[in-house]
């Protein structure tokens, strides 16, 4: 089944979902690419690193943070941090070849994937691709299988282990709550420097584009997120390969393949699927460790 | 009669227009005065939280400058100006000394989780003189007023133009880059008051605390020296001193984009310290970068002028060419011999070949020392110098057969000889 199949079949499941429970029309279906999506240009060459953006994040999720003050401390960035259950942006520091002093910060999310893995691999729907661009989670479907943590190219959901009758699934929603109702994600408001910029995708992209070529020296010539994947709503400019700054390198290919067959094999049959765990685990891992060894050889060719 | 009519018709027109024309300028003039009243910074209650810099008095489509470079489109308006993307280098831009530039601003008008800013923006001026001047933060600048960040940059992050920074952007931007280098931090109380009912007090206590303040002036090495990576010659000495009194250099003429964490750095306290020109530096900048002051005068390829595998003794004019500076020369700018500055030609060393205009009559020998007497005052120079050869013996026998020079004078000696004077100030040294 090919990838253009199973996203028609998968809008098809999602609108009559849609249809079953939600007051939402069938104008507005998810899981589809609308032209207008938002999302976020993050110009690395420009983050402080003060993570104001961290602090942000948590206030407007109602997650307990220390206060606002306690977060200009830079010890943190001696190791390599992900997003976790609690935390759903992380800046990281990297080295900065061409200056020592200025250090390259790089906050760090949820890319919002076009296509993404978590969605197709969620065998219950409960992770949706909304017309704005964000990718979220639903707490009423989710069963707890976190394929989702294993699809994701970027490992980025985090899974709550506090209550583990009611499972959670935990990761950047994009500030949803907050622009439904007109307002900006609570990172970009924050941010000091506005190394993000909010703004339609197309309009971002453009922007990025340009900004590299008035700057040819500021910046390598590369987005990150305009093709990687499919394209991702969170796309990056830095003045380093990105692979040195913490971003996996990635086919141009949206990432997830083999196992959404599987999954619907497991559907189709009936087999409980906590069965095939460890078997599907070393599939999906077959399968992206293949993928990984593509762009390898893409990159070696090139 | 038509005639007469037609001729009325353009008089009147004539006139409308010059008083028209009139109006304008003197709209204008008035604009210019009110500029130059800034408002009294002091006075903290009706404070502008901009204080402009001097107007040039010319509209800046007058000046000479391309329209095409800022607007796009054919006829900009001051409602749809139509600017291009912002560049940030080589824009046209007013430069003004520090001292003319407002002393404080208070930046106030975003102030949500934190308080006021008092910026002492002549202090900033002062230490950018070496680092991108005025330019670094006025950075699209036409030749007309210096314009305030917020006349381009709009105060809400949520905008229809997100190509073009928001304010509080632009101000971190401008303010962050220098600041977290040197402090190591992002501390937002290192320059934001803190927000809360005292703020009149405080902000006034932050204006007299700053007001009247001066970069200290700042401490010239005499000599650096380089340690580099050319495994010819590694080590470079560099005469700062010399560069400057010598070559009459400016301080920007090789610092134009310097960082602030050369001086200023929390955690290098020797920084401030003139024992800073005695240590060795090691250089880890790009190729082109580190040679860049110096192939503006210093031809590339000669590595072995800079370079050495010790150090260097000054530069003497004396040991390179052969020709001492003396008396007069000492005190002669080098382009006024070396006329084509960026090269320092060779020169010849005969006086003559650049003393061309030497005649009788119109050189006053006795600043050589030697007062001639009335005989040998009249004639021409040739007839003792051979060849206006002055740097050589003179001769006598051109007329006379029996004397010869020291021996004989052709005149006397000053007493308070200037040779004489400058040599032993020269030996002095
Ligand atoms: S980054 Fe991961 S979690 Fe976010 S949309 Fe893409 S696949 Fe899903
Ligand atoms: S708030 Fe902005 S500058 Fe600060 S760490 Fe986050 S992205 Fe970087």
């Amino acid at each position: 089944m090919d990838r253009r199949n199973f996203l028609i079949k998968t809008i098809g499941i999602g609108a009559a979902a849609t249809l079953g429970n939600t007051n939402e029309s069938v104008a507005t279906p998810i899981n589809v690419l609308s032209e207008d999506r938002m999302g976020v240009l993050v110009d690395t060459t420009v983050c402080v690193g003060c993570r104001n953006c961290e602090w942000a994040c948590r206030n407007s999720h109602n997650i307990p943070t220390p206060p606002l003050e306690d977060y200009k401390n830079r010890s943190v960035f001696k190791e390599f941090r992900r997003p976790k259950e609690y935390s759903y942006t992380v800046v990281n520091e990297f080295s900065n070849p061409q200056n020592p002093l200025l250090p390259i910060d790089v906050k760090f999310q949820c890319m919002h994937c076009d296509k993404p893995a978590c969605v197709s691999a969620c065998i219950v729907g409960s992770i949706d691709k909304l017309p704005n661009g964000s990718v979220v989670w639903n707490s009423e479907k989710c069963i707890g299988c976190r394929y989702c943590m294993v699809a994701c190219p970027f490992q980025i959901p985090a899974f709550e282990y506090l209550t583990p009758i009611e499972p959670s699934i935990r990761k950047c929603d994009f500030c949803i709550e907050r622009t439904k109702e007109g307002k900006l994600p609570a990172c970009v408001e924050i941010c000091p420097v506005e190394a993000l910029i909010y703004g339609k995708r197309s309009e971002i992209i453009k922007i990025a584009r340009d900004k590299i070529k008035r700057n040819p020296q500021r910046y390598i010539k590369h987005i990150y997120g305009e093709y990687e994947v499919s394209g991702t709503s969170w796309i990056y400019i830095s003045s380093r390969e990105f692979d040195k700054i913490g971003f996996p390198k990635l086919s141009n290919k949206h990432a997830p393949g083999v196992s959404e067959a599987i999954q619907h094999g497991i559907f189709a049959y009936f087999v409980p699927p906590v069965l095939f765990y460890s078997m599907l685990g070393t599939l999906m891992w077959i399968n992206k460790r293949k993928k990984e060894l593509d762009v390898e050889e893409e990159s070696n060719e090139s | 009669m038509k005639n007469k009519i037609f001729i009325t018709i353009v008089i009147l027109f004539c006139s409308v227009t010059i008083i028209i024309g009139q109006k304008d300028t003197s709209q204008f003039q008035n604009q210019n005065n009110k500029a130059d009243n800034h408002p009294s910074i002091t006075n903290i209650e009706n404070r502008s939280s901009f204080f402009f810099q001097k107007k040039t008095g010319v509209s800046h489509s007058k000046q000479p400058i391309n329209c095409k470079t800022c607007h796009s489109c054919e006829y900009p308006t001051k409602n749809d100006p139509c600017l291009k993307y912002c560049p940030r280098e080589g824009m046209m831009t007013v430069h003004h000394s520090p001292d003319e530039s407002p002393e404080i601003i208070i930046m106030d008008e975003m102030s949500t989780r934190f308080g006021a800013v008092v910026f002492s923006h002549k202090l900033h001026a002062q230490m950018s003189e070496m680092s991108d001047g005025c330019q670094g933060c006025h950075h699209f600048n036409t030749t007309g007023p210096i314009l305030a960040c917020k006349k381009c940059h709009e105060q809400t992050r949520q905008r229809e133009d997100i190509s073009k920074t928001d304010l509080k952007g632009a101000y971190h931007r401008q303010c962050m880059n220098c600041h977290r280098q040197w402090s190591h931090t992002t501390d937002c109380n290192s320059c934001h008051l803190p927000k809360n009912d005292d703020f009149k007090r405080k902000i006034s206590e932050e204006v007299s605390r700053i007001s009247g303040k001066n970069h200290p002036p700042i401490i010239l090495p005499t000599k650096l020296v380089f340690e580099t990576g050319y495994s010819k010659g590694p080590i470079v000495t560099f005469y700062h001193d010399d560069h400057i009194k010598l070559f009459d250099l400016t301080c920007n003429s090789c610092h134009q984009h310097d960082n602030c964490i050369k001086c200023h750095d929390l955690n290098n306290k020797l920084t401030h310290n003139i024992v800073e020109s005695q240590k060795i530096h090691k250089v880890n900048k790009s190729f082109d970068d580190h040679h860049k002051p110096c192939v503006a005068c210093h031809k590339q390829d000669h590595c072995s002028d800079c370079h050495s595998t010790k150090e260097l003794e000054p530069w003497s004019h004396e040991k390179s060419t052969r020709f001492a500076l003396k008396h007069y020369h000492e005190k002669v700018a080098c382009n006024k011999c070396h006329i084509r500055k960026s090269q320092f030609e060779k020169l010849s060393i005969e006086c003559y070949s650049c003393h061309k205009d030497w005649k009788l009559g119109s050189f006053k020998h006795s600043v050589t020392g030697l007062i001639l007497d009335d005989n040998h005052n009249s004639i021409e120079c040739n007839e003792c110098h051979n060849n206006m050869n002055f740097s050589s013996k003179p001769t006598c026998e051109n007329c006379h057969d029996d004397k010869s020079f020291p021996k004989h004078l052709p005149g006397k000696l000053r007493k308070n000889n200037i040779m004489n004077n400058s040599k032993s100030k020269i030996t002095k040294k």
